[in-house]
Protein backbone atom coordinates (compact mmCIF):
# COMPACT_ATOMS: atom_id res chain seq x y z
CA UNK A 1 0.00 0.00 0.00
CA UNK A 2 1.35 3.43 -0.93
CA UNK A 3 0.91 6.70 0.95
CA UNK A 4 1.90 10.29 0.27
CA UNK A 5 4.55 9.92 2.98
CA UNK A 6 7.30 8.90 0.62
CA UNK A 7 10.35 9.90 2.67
CA UNK A 8 9.68 8.18 5.97
CA UNK A 9 7.13 6.61 8.27
CA UNK A 10 3.95 5.56 6.46
CA UNK A 11 1.86 7.45 9.00
CA UNK A 12 3.85 10.53 10.06
CA UNK A 13 6.68 10.68 7.48
CA UNK A 14 9.36 10.92 10.19
CA UNK A 15 12.67 9.37 9.30
CA UNK A 16 13.71 8.29 12.80
CA UNK A 17 13.58 4.74 14.08
CA UNK A 18 12.97 1.69 11.94
CA UNK A 19 9.94 -0.49 12.41
CA UNK A 20 8.51 -2.72 9.71
CA UNK A 21 5.07 -4.23 9.64
CA UNK A 22 3.17 -6.16 7.01
CA UNK A 23 0.01 -4.28 6.07
CA UNK A 24 -2.20 -6.01 3.50
CA UNK A 25 0.71 -8.11 2.26
CA UNK A 26 3.10 -5.14 1.88
CA UNK A 27 6.03 -4.68 4.21
CA UNK A 28 5.70 -1.06 5.33
CA UNK A 29 8.18 1.20 7.10
CA UNK A 30 7.15 3.10 10.25
CA UNK A 31 9.14 5.19 12.74
CA UNK A 32 7.80 3.17 15.69
CA UNK A 33 5.28 0.53 16.70
CA UNK A 34 2.70 3.15 17.71
CA UNK A 35 2.57 4.65 14.21
CA UNK A 36 2.26 1.09 12.84
CA UNK A 37 -0.59 0.34 15.27
CA UNK A 38 -2.42 3.52 14.28
CA UNK A 39 -1.96 2.83 10.57
CA UNK A 40 -3.11 -0.77 10.89
CA UNK A 41 -6.22 0.19 12.88
CA UNK A 42 -6.95 2.98 10.39
CA UNK A 43 -6.80 0.49 7.48
CA UNK A 44 -9.21 -1.83 9.32
CA UNK A 45 -11.61 1.03 9.96
CA UNK A 46 -11.53 2.16 6.32
CA UNK A 47 -12.26 -1.39 5.15
CA UNK A 48 -15.05 -1.71 7.70
CA UNK A 49 -16.61 1.58 6.55
CA UNK A 50 -16.33 0.87 2.81
CA UNK A 51 -16.54 -2.90 2.52
CA UNK A 52 -13.36 -2.81 0.39
CA UNK A 53 -11.08 -5.84 0.35
CA UNK A 54 -7.97 -3.80 -0.42
CA UNK A 55 -6.68 -0.22 -0.37
CA UNK A 56 -4.24 0.99 -3.05
CA UNK A 57 -3.27 4.37 -1.73
CA UNK A 58 -3.81 6.65 1.28
CA UNK A 59 -3.24 10.38 1.36
CA UNK A 60 -2.75 11.73 4.90
CA UNK A 61 -2.70 15.41 5.87
CA UNK A 62 -2.43 16.88 9.36
CA UNK A 63 -0.62 15.82 12.49
CA UNK A 64 -1.03 14.10 15.85
CA UNK A 65 -2.46 17.20 17.49
CA UNK A 66 -5.15 18.40 15.10
CA UNK A 67 -5.77 14.92 13.70
CA UNK A 68 -5.40 13.68 10.12
CA UNK A 69 -7.64 14.40 7.13
CA UNK A 70 -7.30 11.46 4.77
CA UNK A 71 -8.38 10.03 1.47
CA UNK A 72 -8.11 6.32 0.71
CA UNK A 73 -8.35 4.96 -2.83
CA UNK A 74 -9.28 1.57 -4.16
CA UNK A 75 -9.17 1.53 -7.96
CA UNK A 76 -11.59 4.26 -9.05
CA UNK A 77 -13.26 4.50 -5.63
CA UNK A 78 -12.31 7.02 -2.99
CA UNK A 79 -13.18 7.44 0.70
CA UNK A 80 -12.54 10.59 2.71
CA UNK A 81 -12.20 10.44 6.49
CA UNK A 82 -10.68 12.06 9.54
CA UNK A 83 -9.17 10.56 12.67
CA UNK A 84 -7.40 11.49 15.90
CA UNK A 85 -5.71 9.28 18.46
CA UNK A 86 -4.13 9.45 21.89
CA UNK A 87 -0.34 9.37 21.91
CA UNK A 88 -0.42 5.65 22.72
CA UNK A 89 -2.31 5.07 19.48
CA UNK A 90 -5.81 4.53 20.89
CA UNK A 91 -8.43 6.09 18.61
CA UNK A 92 -10.43 9.05 19.89
CA UNK A 93 -12.28 9.85 16.65
CA UNK A 94 -12.72 8.21 13.26
CA UNK A 95 -15.31 9.74 10.98
CA UNK A 96 -16.32 9.90 7.33
CA UNK A 97 -15.81 13.32 5.73
CA UNK B 1 20.41 16.07 33.41
CA UNK B 2 17.14 14.27 32.99
CA UNK B 3 15.56 12.51 30.01
CA UNK B 4 12.40 14.39 28.92
CA UNK B 5 10.74 11.08 28.01
CA UNK B 6 11.61 8.35 30.51
CA UNK B 7 12.72 10.85 33.21
CA UNK B 8 15.84 8.91 34.17
CA UNK B 9 18.71 10.89 35.65
CA UNK B 10 21.75 11.07 33.40
CA UNK B 11 25.20 12.14 34.57
CA UNK B 12 26.92 14.61 32.28
CA UNK B 13 25.68 17.26 29.87
CA UNK B 14 23.99 17.63 26.50
CA UNK B 15 26.34 15.09 24.97
CA UNK B 16 25.22 12.36 27.37
CA UNK B 17 21.53 13.28 27.27
CA UNK B 18 21.41 13.35 23.48
CA UNK B 19 23.41 10.11 23.33
CA UNK B 20 20.75 8.44 25.50
CA UNK B 21 17.85 9.74 23.40
CA UNK B 22 19.62 8.90 20.14
CA UNK B 23 20.32 5.34 21.27
CA UNK B 24 16.68 4.87 22.33
CA UNK B 25 15.69 6.04 18.84
CA UNK B 26 18.04 3.45 17.32
CA UNK B 27 16.19 0.84 19.35
CA UNK B 28 12.95 2.21 17.83
CA UNK B 29 11.54 3.16 21.23
CA UNK B 30 8.18 4.76 20.44
CA UNK B 31 8.09 7.21 23.36
CA UNK B 32 11.54 8.69 22.70
CA UNK B 33 10.83 8.90 18.95
CA UNK B 34 7.58 10.69 19.72
CA UNK B 35 9.47 13.29 21.74
CA UNK B 36 12.04 13.78 18.97
CA UNK B 37 9.30 14.12 16.32
CA UNK B 38 7.30 16.58 18.37
CA UNK B 39 10.03 18.77 19.83
CA UNK B 40 13.25 18.35 17.85
CA UNK B 41 12.69 17.34 14.23
CA UNK B 42 10.99 14.70 12.14
CA UNK B 43 14.06 14.35 9.92
CA UNK B 44 16.82 11.97 10.89
CA UNK B 45 20.21 13.58 11.42
CA UNK B 46 23.68 12.36 12.34
CA UNK B 47 24.35 11.85 16.02
CA UNK B 48 26.55 14.98 16.15
CA UNK B 49 23.89 17.10 14.48
CA UNK B 50 21.29 15.65 16.83
CA UNK B 51 23.30 16.76 19.87
CA UNK B 52 23.33 20.33 18.53
CA UNK B 53 19.57 20.26 17.98
CA UNK B 54 18.89 18.88 21.47
CA UNK B 55 21.05 21.60 22.97
CA UNK B 56 19.08 24.20 21.00
CA UNK B 57 15.80 22.83 22.33
CA UNK B 58 16.88 23.22 25.95
CA UNK B 59 19.26 26.16 26.00
CA UNK B 60 17.74 29.34 27.45
CA UNK B 61 18.62 32.18 29.77
CA UNK B 62 14.95 32.90 30.43
CA UNK B 63 13.22 29.78 31.77
CA UNK B 64 9.85 31.42 32.34
CA UNK B 65 9.55 32.60 28.74
CA UNK B 66 10.86 29.24 27.51
CA UNK B 67 8.07 27.44 29.38
CA UNK B 68 5.40 29.83 28.08
CA UNK B 69 6.64 29.52 24.48
CA UNK B 70 6.77 25.74 24.56
CA UNK B 71 3.33 25.60 26.17
CA UNK B 72 1.88 27.84 23.47
CA UNK B 73 3.54 25.75 20.77
CA UNK B 74 1.95 22.64 22.20
CA UNK B 75 -1.59 23.79 22.99
CA UNK B 76 -2.27 27.24 21.51
CA UNK B 77 -0.60 27.13 18.09
CA UNK B 78 -2.46 27.74 14.84
CA UNK B 79 -3.72 24.18 15.31
CA UNK B 80 -4.87 24.49 18.92
CA UNK B 81 -5.54 21.46 21.06
CA UNK B 82 -8.88 19.90 20.20
CA UNK B 83 -10.21 20.48 23.71
CA UNK B 84 -9.58 24.22 23.33
CA UNK B 85 -11.48 24.20 20.04
CA UNK B 86 -14.38 22.50 21.83
CA UNK B 87 -14.19 25.03 24.68
CA UNK B 88 -14.69 28.06 22.43
CA UNK B 89 -18.43 27.18 22.35
CA UNK B 90 -18.67 24.24 24.73
CA UNK B 91 -21.66 21.91 24.64
CA UNK B 92 -23.04 20.17 27.72
CA UNK B 93 -21.18 16.91 26.92
CA UNK B 94 -17.79 18.59 26.82
CA UNK B 95 -18.50 20.34 30.12
CA UNK B 96 -19.73 17.12 31.71
CA UNK B 97 -16.62 15.28 30.50
CA UNK B 98 -14.60 18.13 31.98
CA UNK B 99 -16.32 17.77 35.36
CA UNK B 100 -15.91 13.98 35.57
CA UNK B 101 -12.24 13.79 34.63
CA UNK B 102 -11.13 17.04 36.27
CA UNK B 103 -12.41 15.90 39.63
CA UNK B 104 -9.65 13.25 39.58
CA UNK B 105 -7.10 15.76 38.32
CA UNK B 106 -7.84 18.06 41.26
CA UNK B 107 -7.69 15.21 43.76
CA UNK B 108 -4.13 14.60 42.57
CA UNK B 109 -3.44 18.32 42.43
CA UNK B 110 -3.84 18.82 46.16
CA UNK B 111 -1.64 15.79 46.84
CA UNK B 112 1.02 17.12 44.47
CA UNK B 113 1.00 20.52 46.17
CA UNK B 114 1.39 18.81 49.54
CA UNK B 115 4.33 16.74 48.33
CA UNK B 116 5.99 19.87 46.99
CA UNK B 117 5.63 21.38 50.48
CA UNK B 118 7.04 18.23 52.06
CA UNK B 119 10.07 18.30 49.76
CA UNK B 120 11.35 21.75 50.71
CA UNK B 121 12.17 24.01 53.65
CA UNK B 122 11.72 27.24 51.66
CA UNK B 123 8.85 29.03 53.36
CA UNK B 124 7.82 31.07 50.33
CA UNK B 125 7.14 27.76 48.58
CA UNK B 126 5.05 26.59 51.56
CA UNK B 127 3.01 29.80 51.47
CA UNK B 128 2.53 29.59 47.72
CA UNK B 129 1.34 25.98 47.80
CA UNK B 130 -0.94 26.47 50.83
CA UNK B 131 -2.57 29.40 49.08
CA UNK B 132 -3.00 27.23 45.99
CA UNK B 133 -4.52 24.35 47.98
CA UNK B 134 -7.01 26.73 49.56
CA UNK B 135 -8.15 28.17 46.26
CA UNK B 136 -8.20 24.88 44.32
CA UNK B 137 -9.45 22.45 46.93
CA UNK B 138 -10.54 23.93 50.23
CA UNK B 139 -11.99 27.37 49.67
CA UNK B 140 -12.50 29.86 52.44
CA UNK B 141 -15.72 29.71 54.48
CA UNK B 142 -17.90 32.74 53.77
CA UNK B 143 -15.39 34.28 51.38
CA UNK B 144 -14.97 32.08 48.32
CA UNK B 145 -15.67 28.49 47.30
CA UNK B 146 -12.90 26.15 46.16
CA UNK B 147 -12.30 25.61 42.46
CA UNK B 148 -13.21 21.97 43.06
CA UNK B 149 -16.58 22.91 44.52
CA UNK B 150 -17.32 25.13 41.53
CA UNK B 151 -16.39 22.25 39.22
CA UNK B 152 -18.82 19.89 40.94
CA UNK B 153 -21.56 22.52 40.73
CA UNK B 154 -20.94 22.88 37.01
CA UNK B 155 -21.31 19.10 36.62
CA UNK B 156 -24.51 19.13 38.66
CA UNK B 157 -25.95 21.95 36.55
CA UNK B 158 -25.82 19.55 33.57
CA UNK B 159 -27.45 16.70 35.45
CA UNK B 160 -24.49 14.81 36.95
CA UNK B 161 -24.78 13.67 40.55
CA UNK B 162 -21.99 14.10 43.07
CA UNK B 163 -22.17 10.41 43.78
CA UNK B 164 -21.69 9.51 40.13
CA UNK B 165 -18.74 11.89 39.69
CA UNK B 166 -17.06 10.44 42.78
CA UNK B 167 -17.79 6.82 41.86
CA UNK B 168 -16.78 7.00 38.20
CA UNK B 169 -13.27 5.69 37.59
CA UNK B 170 -11.22 8.11 35.51
CA UNK B 171 -10.35 7.10 31.95
CA UNK B 172 -7.01 5.42 31.33
CA UNK B 173 -5.19 8.57 30.07
CA UNK B 174 -6.30 10.43 33.21
CA UNK B 175 -5.06 7.58 35.43
CA UNK B 176 -1.74 7.52 33.56
CA UNK B 177 -1.29 11.27 33.88
CA UNK B 178 -2.25 11.36 37.55
CA UNK B 179 0.22 8.55 38.32
CA UNK B 180 2.99 10.38 36.48
CA UNK B 181 2.38 13.63 38.37
CA UNK B 182 2.27 11.70 41.63
CA UNK B 183 5.56 10.00 40.80
CA UNK B 184 7.29 13.27 39.85
CA UNK B 185 6.13 15.20 42.91
CA UNK B 186 6.86 12.31 45.27
CA UNK B 187 10.33 11.45 44.00
CA UNK B 188 11.88 14.52 42.38
CA UNK B 189 12.96 17.89 43.78
CA UNK B 190 10.22 20.34 44.80
CA UNK B 191 11.09 22.65 41.91
CA UNK B 192 10.59 19.85 39.36
CA UNK B 193 7.28 19.02 41.04
CA UNK B 194 6.26 22.66 40.74
CA UNK B 195 7.22 22.70 37.06
CA UNK B 196 5.18 19.56 36.39
CA UNK B 197 2.04 20.97 38.00
CA UNK B 198 1.99 24.74 37.88
CA UNK B 199 3.10 25.14 34.27
CA UNK B 200 -0.23 23.47 33.40
CA UNK B 201 -2.15 26.40 34.87
CA UNK B 202 -1.07 28.37 31.82
CA UNK B 203 -3.92 26.62 30.00
CA UNK B 204 -6.47 28.95 31.61
CA UNK B 205 -4.27 32.04 31.71
CA UNK B 206 -6.12 34.78 29.86
CA UNK B 207 -2.85 36.50 28.97
CA UNK B 208 -1.84 33.65 26.66
CA UNK B 209 -3.14 35.61 23.68
CA UNK B 210 -0.77 38.45 24.57
CA UNK B 211 2.05 35.89 24.50
CA UNK B 212 1.06 34.75 21.01
CA UNK B 213 -1.68 32.14 21.50
CA UNK B 214 -4.07 31.77 18.56
CA UNK B 215 -7.10 31.24 20.85
CA UNK B 216 -7.96 31.63 24.53
CA UNK B 217 -9.06 28.85 26.86
CA UNK B 218 -12.62 29.74 25.90
CA UNK B 219 -14.33 32.58 24.10
CA UNK B 220 -15.17 35.12 26.88
CA UNK B 221 -18.49 35.75 25.12
CA UNK B 222 -19.83 32.55 26.73
CA UNK B 223 -19.58 34.23 30.14
CA UNK B 224 -22.37 36.57 29.01
CA UNK B 225 -24.40 35.10 26.18
CA UNK B 226 -26.38 32.52 28.16
CA UNK B 227 -25.05 29.57 26.14
CA UNK B 228 -23.75 27.80 29.26
CA UNK B 229 -25.21 27.43 32.77
CA UNK B 230 -24.63 30.02 35.47
CA UNK B 231 -22.58 27.42 37.37
CA UNK B 232 -20.32 27.04 34.32
CA UNK B 233 -19.83 30.79 34.19
CA UNK B 234 -18.94 30.78 37.91
CA UNK B 235 -16.45 27.96 37.38
CA UNK B 236 -14.79 29.38 34.28
CA UNK B 237 -14.69 32.94 35.56
CA UNK B 238 -12.97 31.88 38.76
CA UNK B 239 -10.22 30.11 36.83
CA UNK B 240 -10.07 32.93 34.32
CA UNK B 241 -9.31 35.44 37.05
CA UNK B 242 -7.35 33.32 39.55
CA UNK B 243 -4.97 31.37 37.37
CA UNK B 244 -3.15 34.40 36.00
CA UNK B 245 -1.58 35.16 39.36
CA UNK B 246 -1.17 31.46 40.19
CA UNK B 247 0.60 30.25 37.12
CA UNK B 248 2.81 33.26 36.65
CA UNK B 249 3.85 33.56 40.29
CA UNK B 250 4.68 29.87 40.15
CA UNK B 251 6.80 30.32 37.03
CA UNK B 252 8.75 33.06 38.78
CA UNK B 253 9.42 30.72 41.72
CA UNK B 254 10.35 27.85 39.40
CA UNK B 255 12.78 30.08 37.52
CA UNK B 256 14.35 31.38 40.74
CA UNK B 257 14.86 28.01 42.41
CA UNK B 258 15.81 26.09 39.26
CA UNK B 259 18.68 28.54 38.78
CA UNK B 260 19.66 28.50 42.43
CA UNK B 261 19.63 24.70 42.67
CA UNK B 262 21.13 24.19 39.21
CA UNK B 263 18.11 22.23 37.99
CA UNK B 264 17.09 24.15 34.87
CA UNK B 265 17.41 21.23 32.43
CA UNK B 266 15.71 18.87 34.89
CA UNK B 267 12.79 21.29 35.19
CA UNK B 268 12.54 21.46 31.40
CA UNK B 269 12.61 17.67 31.09
CA UNK B 270 9.83 17.25 33.63
CA UNK B 271 7.85 20.00 31.93
CA UNK B 272 8.05 18.14 28.58
CA UNK B 273 6.77 14.95 30.14
CA UNK B 274 4.02 16.77 32.01
CA UNK B 275 2.62 18.51 28.92
CA UNK B 276 2.52 15.18 27.06
CA UNK B 277 0.44 13.72 29.89
CA UNK B 278 -1.72 16.84 29.98
CA UNK B 279 -2.34 16.59 26.23
CA UNK B 280 -3.70 13.06 26.67
CA UNK B 281 -5.64 14.08 29.75
CA UNK B 282 -7.41 16.91 27.86
CA UNK B 283 -8.40 14.35 25.23
CA UNK B 284 -9.82 12.17 27.99
CA UNK B 285 -12.16 15.02 28.97
CA UNK B 286 -13.50 14.96 25.41
CA UNK B 287 -13.74 11.17 25.33
CA UNK B 288 -15.68 11.15 28.61
CA UNK B 289 -18.09 13.73 27.20
CA UNK B 290 -18.67 11.59 24.10
CA UNK B 291 -19.25 8.53 26.31
CA UNK B 292 -21.86 10.38 28.36
CA UNK B 293 -23.53 11.67 25.18
CA UNK B 294 -23.70 8.14 23.75
CA UNK B 295 -24.87 6.72 27.07
CA UNK B 296 -21.82 4.46 27.28
CA UNK B 297 -20.91 5.98 30.57
ZN1 LIG C 1 5.65 7.68 12.59
ZN1 LIG D 1 14.88 8.34 28.16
Amino acid sequence: MKTNNTEGCGLCNATWGEYWREIDGDNMYFCCNICADIFETMVDKVKESTGWKKIDYVELNGNYSSGRECEARNGEDSFKYYFRTYSNGKFITFEKR
Amino acid sequence: MRCPTCLIHIDGGYHEISEHIFSMQEKTDADHITWINRYVSRNRTTEDEFEKLVKQVFETDDLKTWIIRKFIGKFFSKNPHYFLLKMQRPDRWTLLGYAYEHHHFLKQWVKSCSMIIANTDFEEIHHYEIDNIISEWHGEEGRFPAHHELLLKMGKSYGATLEDIYNTEPLEPTIHAVKTWDYICRNFSFVEGMAAMHSLELIANRKMKDYGASVGYFDPVILKDGSVTKETVDFLREGYEADVSHSEAALDLIEKYAARLNLVQEVQAVFFRSIEEFDNYLNARIERGVMIENEQH
